[in-house]
């Protein structure tokens, strides 16, 4: 029986949700933060506990109204007061929060998205157990009087290119839970989703022209500093001075001026498909990035000159993100 | 799951609303209560995982077995809640989750409800102000720790015993003048739809139909209320209140019963309404018993009741609540001046041999008197000449009990001499019944109206004289004429227990008033008083659906007033003590105050510390360092460092430059 009528249930709960947020956005049109939340913007009704609360309330006031027992009927009078009074202290905990800005770094494609939602509480009093998330709420926050914050919502990313935040839900059940408040929020952030590193990418391609790179970390004979020892380390390079005068042991990071650069070309990865091929040069970007080597990125169409740093890598992979799109 | 906090509060819920149920049980009953609710505290305190259901189903099917044993089924309202309570104490064997912690609550709520069937006494104000706020608050950190646990645990918030109070009493507050709205404009039920349980209460109270010696004397041991008569123009003298109960009529040589006939006949006449002396307005307490009680003669019958022909009062079903009734009394009408014979004979039947000697000298009087009266009279000066004692404690009775008391003890309380009287009647064949029921009461001069104890408690004696019909004949009032006067506590000169003070008495009398009016405006608030009260307003009967639209815009006015108060009153503020990390700085910049370096507010930590190392160079290197350590204390939340940032800022000693 459950499991018929649950499913049921729930995709008449879906379509309604859907069929009440389109309504909503249509009648409020997009709200691009900073916004304040308003009396407009905000739903309250009761939650699960909060029905079962006034079936037994109901039942409660049926036995005080049949017996005329009229101390059951005061306390079920003032529980129901107290329990319509919570909607609008939900409401108020809720109404007059602004919502800053939601921030989102881009990510890689099989990641989660993570907005992080800024709001302040601008108001002399304090808010509490606000919630925020899509379906499910994702975090909760007490907000202090003027005070600022984030809850941080994240989203599976399916495919590259501009992944588009979903509508998500600042909702509280204060004080008692028994009724939620909640507002609709239509964001129009959206994330920069880049490929998805290929695997078993082949090795980054020895195609440099001569170019001097800065000198990059690595085996070398020049030596750049201290560091902790790792594990790998040559017992030679262990710098014995200065780890005795620590406890630990510290070893000589060398060296070596760079001279290779490479082009990572769109053209020498010949056949498969473009998400694939995609996929093989984001790994490459990242391994030239990773050894800080000089590289380019040719596409076809679209030529990244060369460079290094995270934001000649960041140009790189919104290329590959955005390619033919 | 839940957290301690909540746990915790939902456990003081539970207890609070079983606590006059637990009160109320049997001793065994109560500890197997207790038990789960001491096993849950130390599940909590000790992280005992929860219980396994089989050992949960052992521990259930043992518990509501003894209750079945010891209530003898689940019939009963006693039995039903204590089932309840049980159930609800066996549940916090299981209760971890937020889910179960709310049923819990919630249901504590319903107990709470269940116990105003047995008392709506004004003690139970506390209890229902203790159970509110009690779950409230369980409630409000049931919610949080659902909020929060995605995050695994709720925040602290400035928690103390009296913020959460303070919230939950705010929340009533706030809730109070809608609640009171609802109460007096909710549209009330005229007659119920279904039926209390004839055994609401624990046990019946007052008078029954039977009276044997010392039925009467247990009664007079009891101070509760029986009944409250408020007097709408003049009321008769204390010695005239005679409040008539169940009337006797067979006796078997010991007890005194009702007979069939007279709880079955209905009076033919009654005192005619318009010139009946004394109105008033009866307020009783329940009784499980089917009588009401009236001064003689009662002049209206209230409603589902009958008035049977030896004028007693008698409901359909027992009064299982608190009954109000308006009635009309006149003392000078004549009752039944014509018997039938059938009557006439069961009132002078008296069982085979038994009190020899009273025979004897009865018929020794009848054959020295004249008339009816002249027997009568002598009776009642044989009581008063002879060295009749009133007395609580009388010597037993064996066999011949009016033989006994006339000849040898001469020691008894009104009980004795009524019976001993009408048994005197019956064998000079005088016909004659004894009639119990209250007599006197205290007059409260502040509520002006008449409280009646049980202890007020009587029996007396009628006479059935040609031509005047039923004539009352007090015995004990020959004995003991204060009795009548003044009461029997006051009559009696000695304490009935240890704490049987007369100051404590009248200091209880007075404090009466207050439970009276608590009778009055909630108790018996139903759907008559209500549209009394409406029409004070010059609204009268209105319908359910006027009532309804009525109190839809009062709660709108008042709910618009709550909303622009809420904030004021219900303060639940965040923590005023700030977190150590800060006192600490505010510390440090006291001691740089100190030194002459002037700090704003807005200064970060390490643009403060920059400027005030630039001017006070001897301790620039501390002062870099302090405020590198708050800096991580305070905003990566790893108090690791707190301990040389504590020390740092209790050693710092700025010099000034100059």
């Amino acid at each position: 029986m459950a499991t018929v009528v649950a499913p049921a249930i729930h995709s008449i709960r879906d379509t309604l949700t859907s069929w009440i947020k389109k309504r909503v956005r249509a009648k409020r049109g997009p709200m691009t933060p900073p916004f304040v939340l308003e009396y407009r913007h905000i739903f309250v009704l009761p939650t699960k506990f909060g029905w079962g609360f006034g079936v037994m309330l109901v039942f409660m006031a049926l036995g005080g109204l049949n017996f005329n027992n009229n101390m059951a009927l005061i306390l079920v009078f003032l529980l129901a007061t107290i329990a319509q009074l919570t909607t609008l202290i939900a409401y108020r905990n809720l109404s007059g929060l602004k919502l800053e800005t939601i921030h989102c770094e881009p990510v890689f494609c099989g990641d989660d998205a993570h907005f992080q939602v800024f709001v302040s509480n601008q108001d002399a009093r304090q808010r509490f157990a606000i919630q925020a998330g899509f379906k499910q709420a994702q975090d909760c926050r007490d907000l202090k009087l003027n005070c600022h914050d984030s809850f941080m919502l994240t989203q599976p990313t399916l495919k590259r290119g501009w992944f588009d935040m979903s509508s998500f839900r600042l909702e509280t059940r204060f004080p008692l839970g028994l009724f939620k408040a909640w507002a609709w929020i239509f964001p129009q952030t959206r994330c920069l989703v880049y490929p998805e590193p290929a695997r078993r990418a082949p090795p980054l391609p020895n195609t440099g022209h001569g170019q001097t790179g800065r000198a990059v970390k690595g085996d070398g004979d020049e030596v750049h500093g201290l560091r902790k020892y790792q594990a790998g380390d040559s017992i030679q390079r262990v710098a014995w001075r200065a780890s005795a005068r620590h406890d630990e042991l510290y070893s000589l990071e060398m060296e070596i001026p760079r001279e290779e650069a490479c082009e990572l070309d769109w053209d020498l990865l010949k056949g498969g498909e473009v998400e694939a091929r995609l996929s093989v040069l984001t790994a490459w970007v990242i391994a030239a990035d990773h050894k800080q080597l000089v590289y380019s990125l040719k596409l076809p169409g679209t030529l990244v000159p060369a460079g290094t740093g995270a934001e000649h890598r960041s140009r790189c992979l919104e290329s590959l993100a955005l390619y033919l799109l | 799951m839940v957290d301690r906090h909540g746990i915790l509060w939902v456990i003081a819920t539970l207890f609070i609303s079983m606590l006059p149920q637990l009160l109320s049980m049997p001793p065994h009953l109560t500890l197997i209560t207790l038990l789960p609710i001491g096993w849950r505290l130390l599940a909590e305190f000790r992280n005992w995982k929860p219980m396994p259901m089989t050992l949960r189903i052992t521990a259930t099917a043992i518990a509501v077995g003894v209750l079945v044993v010891t209530y003898g089924g689940l019939m009963g309202r006693r039995a039903a809640v204590s089932m309840l309570v049980l159930m609800l104490s066996l549940k916090l064997l299981e209760t971890f989750r937020i889910r179960d912690a709310r049923v819990i609550t919630s249901l504590s709520l319903f107990l709470c409800a269940t116990q105003f069937l047995f008392s709506q006494g004004i003690p139970m104000i506390f209890y229902i102000i203790a159970c509110m706020l009690s779950s409230l608050i369980a409630l409000m950190y049931l919610h949080r720790a659902e909020a929060f646990s995605m995050l695994g645990e709720a925040p602290e918030t400035d928690r103390n015993l009296l913020t959460e109070l303070g919230f939950g009493a705010g929340l009533m507050a706030l809730a109070l003048p809608i609640g009171m709205a609802l109460f007096l404009l909710f549209p009330r039920w005229g007659s119920p739809l279904w039926g209390l349980p004839e055994d609401a209460l624990d046990a019946r109270s007052g008078l029954s139909d039977s009276m044997t010696p010392g039925s009467i004397q247990s009664l007079f041991m009891d101070d509760s209320p029986a009944f409250r008569a408020k007097f709408e123009g003049g009321m008769p003298s204390n010695s005239d209140l005679y409040w008539r109960g169940p009337v006797l009529t067979s006796f078997d040589g010991n007890s005194w019963k009702a007979s069939y006939l007279s709880r079955n006949l209905r009076a033919e006449t009654r005192p005619e309404l318009k010139t009946a002396p004394f109105r008033y307005v009866v307020q009783m307490e329940p009784t499980e018993q089917k009588w009401l009680f009236a001064l003689d003669y009662p002049a209206m019958v209230p409603s589902k009741t009958k008035l049977t022909m030896d004028y007693q009062l008698i409901t359909l079903r027992p009064v299982t609540s608190l009954r109000e009734y308006v009635m009309a009394s006149d003392p000078s009408f004549k009752d039944n001046p014509v018997l039938r014979q059938t009557l006439l004979r069961e009132a002078l039947e008296l069982p085979d041999e038994f009190n020899p000697r009273t025979v004897e000298m009865m018929s020794t009087w009848r054959s020295e008197a004249n008339s009816d009266s002249e027997i009568i009279q002598r009776a009642l000066q044989y009581f008063n000449r002879q060295q009749f004692r009133y007395t609580l404690n009388p010597p037993l009775l064996s066999q011949h009990t009016v033989d006994e008391f006339l000849f040898d003890t001469r020691a008894g309380f009104c009980e004795h001499y009524a019976s001993a009287f009408t048994v005197m009647m019956r064998m000079a064949g005088i016909p004659a019944r004894v009639v119990t029921g209250y007599q006197g009461g205290h007059y409260n001069n502040v509520g002006s109206y008449v409280l009646v104890r049980q202890s007020d408690a009587h029996a007396w004696s009628e006479v059935w004289v040609r031509g005047s019909g039923w004539t009352r004949i007090d015995p004990t009032a020959a004995v003991a004429p204060e009795r009548v006067e003044q009461g029997a506590v006051e009559s009696i000169d000695q304490r009935r227990y240890m704490l049987d003070f007369q100051w404590l008495r009248s200091a209880r009398n007075t404090f009466d008033l207050f439970q009276r009016g608590w009778n009055n405006w909630v108790v018996t608030f139903g759907s008559e008083r209500q549209s009394r009260l409406l029409s004070i307003f010059g609204w009268d009967m209105p319908g359910p659906a006027k009532l309804v639209f009525v109190l839809v815009v009062i709660i709108l006015v008042i709910g618009a007033i709550i909303f622009m108060l809420a904030p004021i009153l219900l303060k639940f503020r965040s923590s005023k003590k700030s977190d150590p990390f800060v006192q600490l700085w505010k510390k440090f910049t006291r001691k740089l105050e100190r030194a002459g370096f002037v700090t704003t507010p807005s200064m970060a930590a390490m643009e403060l510390a920059t400027k005030a190392g630039s001017q006070l160079k001897h301790n620039q290197d501390v002062i870099l360092r302090i405020a590198e350590l708050y800096t991580i204390c305070r905003y990566s939340r790893d108090p690791g460092n707190q301990a040389e940032l504590t020390d740092l800022i209790n050693r710092f000693q700025p010099r000034s430059s100059s």
